[in-house]
């Protein structure tokens, strides 16, 4: 437990210490909040729901969330083009102590970046007159935890699987089709066919659902239980493969 | 008890054999040297007795202990010093060094104690509180190996500690690994011959996985044939491409 404190520790640091790290995982989310604000009182009110403040700023919180899944990802792989985890791997830690060191301080600075985004969200709705609810907030952000573990789990891999060089644009792609797929700057129920099954075949789609759904205080079962469900299962899935790639890569390296 | 013992240790990737059938002996306390150019197999022999990397035959031990079976009990007894600086570089010199307090499950008050202790061992009071990747190239090796010298290895692996170090930095980095030696093993590679000389009990001339050569510089130079380290180990590496 001590090293994995230990190794928790020095992330954070080393994260907190990355000025870019605060460029892409707090600035851009809450640019985009006051752009798409701006947006949605430069139009009719009745055209575009997605932008008011209540659906807006889950789905920031969610986009927020994927940059956190960089992070982890250039974390991860510029740990392993030096050699320090290689001095790491000659020390009493294990693959176990190392996942788990990477995974608890992501979720720390996700959950700070969720609670910064929704300061943000609630300060600009009682600006424009349509205060949010103190109670959805709260759980919109308990309901954010497993796709925050999810977007860890995702970085983890990817950080693994590539090094610092390519993670990064392997992760600016997810960013892409996660904030496009999972409904966040338009409503993907609105559209139909093709594009509405590709939306809800991507996990990101029911991260953003079940926020929404918490935002607004409504826990039914198809706009809420369901999508949060499949989010905690993805997210299961995903971390369980996050921890088997980094231990295979780990017996690779000291094969 | 030898600190290092090897048995016919082999490593092969696939059709390349970078240590092949090595047989080597280091005495406890000694300052031993791994000699050879690029390829040679020194780096995969450190590792192999690190337990970074798994033989692919024979036997290897740290102080008695089996690499291949004895695994946590090896890396307990063992630092390394890889050969770039593995150091957290946003960390400073002191947190690098707490960090792997902690990491060997030091409490608190030893934590402080070991980073005070190696901080003045190595002089870095006046870089203690700079991120490390601030730091000069010198600096860096130095806290590399302070690191390496946290959990008060038995054995402390060096791989190539001077590499790319203008000469005064060097010199120094001599100074500071002369004043470890008799007080644990160190196990060295290096590509410059002035330096296995200058600090080196033994040392072994390594050439296509194999030790071509291996004993005091003056037994060195007497299997050579050749005065000075450097005729030495010219003579032995043309006589082993030569085979």
């Amino acid at each position: 437990m001590n090293r994995i404190f230990a190794f928790t520790i020095r992330n954070i640091k080393e994260l907190l210490r990355d000025p870019l790290g605060y460029i892409f995982c707090l600035g851009f989310p809450l640019i985009m909040l006051i752009i798409m604000t701006l947006v949605d009182q430069s139009i009719p009110k009745e055209a575009v729901t997605i932008f008011h403040i209540e659906n807006l700023a889950p789905g920031v919180a969610v986009f927020g969330q994927m940059f956190v899944m960089l992070f982890t990802a250039l974390n991860v792989s510029n740990d392993r083009s030096g050699t320090f985890l290689m001095r790491l791997y000659a020390t009493p830690m294990t693959a176990a102590d190392l996942t788990a060191g990477y995974i608890i301080p992501m979720l720390i600075i996700a959950m700070i970046q969720t609670v910064i985004t929704f300061t943000a969200a609630f300060i600009i709705s009682v600006v424009i007159g349509s205060t949010l609810s103190i109670g959805g907030i709260l759980m919109c952000m308990l309901t954010l935890i497993p796709s925050a573990l999810m977007f860890i789990g995702i970085g983890l891999i990817f950080g693994v699987l590539f090094n610092e060089k390519s993670a990064p644009g392997i992760c600016s792609i997810i960013i892409s089709l996660g904030s496009f797929f999972g409904s966040i700057w338009f409503d993907a129920e609105k559209t139909s066919g093709v594009m509405l099954t590709i939306c809800k075949c991507t996990p990101f789609f029911y991260c953003t659902k079940s926020a929404r759904s918490a935002m607004a205080l409504k826990f039914d079962g198809e706009g809420f239980a369901l999508p949060l469900f499949i989010v905690v299962l993805c997210t299961c899935v995903i971390i369980a493969l996050g921890c088997v790639a980094f231990s295979k890569k780990m017996k690779a390296d000291l094969g | 008890m030898f600190a290092v013992k090897t048995t016919k240790l082999t490593k092969k990737y696939k059709d390349l054999t970078a240590v092949d059938s090595l047989d080597l002996e280091v005495g406890q306390g000694e300052l031993f040297s791994l000699l050879g150019v690029n390829g040679a197999g020194k780096t995969t022999t450190i590792r192999m007795l690190c337990c970074l990397a798994q033989a692919t035959s024979g036997e290897a031990y740290v102080m008695g202990k089996n690499c291949g079976s004895e695994k946590g009990k090896v890396k307990s007894i063992v630092g390394i010093s890889p050969q770039d600086t593995a150091v957290a570089p946003r960390l400073t010199v002191k947190e690098n060094l707490m960090f792997m307090c902690r990491v060997y499950d030091f409490d608190k008050q030893k934590c402080k104690q070991r980073t005070d202790e190696l901080i003045q061992t190595f002089g870095m009071q006046k870089v203690a509180d700079s991120r490390a990747k601030t730091l000069s190239g010198g600096w860096k090796r130095k806290l590399s190996i302070a690191m390496a010298l946290i959990g008060e290895p038995q054995v402390l692996f060096l791989d190539e500690p001077t590499l790319g170090l203008d000469v005064l930095a060097r010199r120094e980095l001599w100074r500071e690994i002369e004043s470890l030696k008799g007080k644990m093993t160190i196990i060295l590679t290096t590509h410059y011959m002035e330096e296995a000389e200058q600090l080196s009990d033994r040392i072994a001339i390594m050439i296509d996985g194999r030790i071509a050569a291996i004993g005091t510089l003056s037994e060195i130079e007497k299997q050579a044939g050749a005065q000075g380290l450097e005729n030495a180990f010219v003579a032995i590496a043309e006589r082993g491409v030569q085979q």
